[in-house]
């Protein structure tokens, strides 16, 4: 078993996703909470990640439609629904989220691990060759935000 | 007061800097641990120093390991801001020469209380 399918189970992943979001993103819980359904379906997905060095290498990858990543980047910076973000922002936030998700998933390993600087892109990172140890379909202010583990 | 924000992130460099100046601080931003050096290097002080940890080009701790050491630069207190939650990883920082240390995710409240604990809140200055 690889260090991270040993470390990280659907509840510590779970957790440190909330803890993330409660503190950084909606200043409370209850906003991200588990999908009702076990699994979710995106128009226009953005894909945010983070590798870490752990053997075999893994990924900690998150999801959600860009327009819920707009959102995401409003409510991250404390700015008003009206107002408009900027692509560069978005990529900015959407990675910090990520980044802040990985660090915390990471400290949860038995040795140290380095991370990777967070990458953004609307083309999925994890290609046939990776296997994916978890997918956490969650569910942000009702809208579809899914992070997924895996192998590379 | 004076605060420099150092971190790769631009959404995490305005995070921290809008809570530092609501709580009374006057800030500058820096995107590695080069840019903030230069800072330091052209004649700008700072009270405190907020520094990520992993960042491109010069990361914080190798920005905390030049900074503390500068005869000039002593008095300014120096915050790791990062998500580095091993405890082998916070030792290394304190030291290296950081006096805080606050983890990714934080509020605005922990912000505070560092500062508290660090007597470093301008707004209690003025009352």
């Amino acid at each position: 078993m690889s260090e991270l399918a040993a470390a990280l189970g659907a509840a510590q992943v779970t957790t440190v996703a909330t803890e993330v979001f409660a503190a950084m993103v909606d200043g409370q819980t209850g906003f991200l909470v588990p999908s009702p359904g076990s699994s979710v379906s995106l128009a226009d997905p953005l894909h945010a990640w983070v590798d870490l060095d752990t053997e075999p290498p893994g990924r900690v990858q998150v999801t959600a439609d860009a327009n819920t990543a707009d959102d995401l980047t409003r409510a991250f910076l404390h700015m008003d629904a009206a107002v408009n973000v900027a692509a560069a922002d978005v990529v900015d936030a959407f990675g910090e989220i990520v980044n802040i998700m990985g660090g915390n998933m990471k400290a949860l390993l038995p040795q140290h691990v380095q991370l990777t600087m967070p990458e953004v892109s609307r083309q999925s990172p994890s290609g046939a060759d990776a296997l994916r140890l978890l997918e956490l379909p969650l569910a942000w202010r009702g809208r579809p935000f899914v992070i997924t583990v895996w192998t590379i | 007061m004076r605060a420099l924000v150092v971190d790769d992130s631009r959404t995490m460099r305005r995070i921290v800097a809008d809570i530092l100046e609501r709580l009374g601080f006057a800030t500058m931003q820096a995107g590695n641990g080069r840019e903030a050096l230069d800072l330091l290097e052209a004649g700008e002080t700072f009270d405190l120093a907020c520094i990520d940890w992993n960042m491109p080009v010069m990361d914080g701790l190798e920005l905390v390991k030049a900074v503390r050491p500068r005869p000039g630069w002593d008095f300014t207190t120096l915050m790791m801001v990062t998500t580095e939650s091993e405890i082998g990883q916070i030792v290394r920082a304190l030291a290296a020469g950081a006096h805080e240390y606050v983890l990714k995710p934080f509020t605005e409240d922990a912000i505070e209380s560092k500062l508290a604990l660090l007597g470093l809140l301008p707004r209690e200055e003025s009352t």
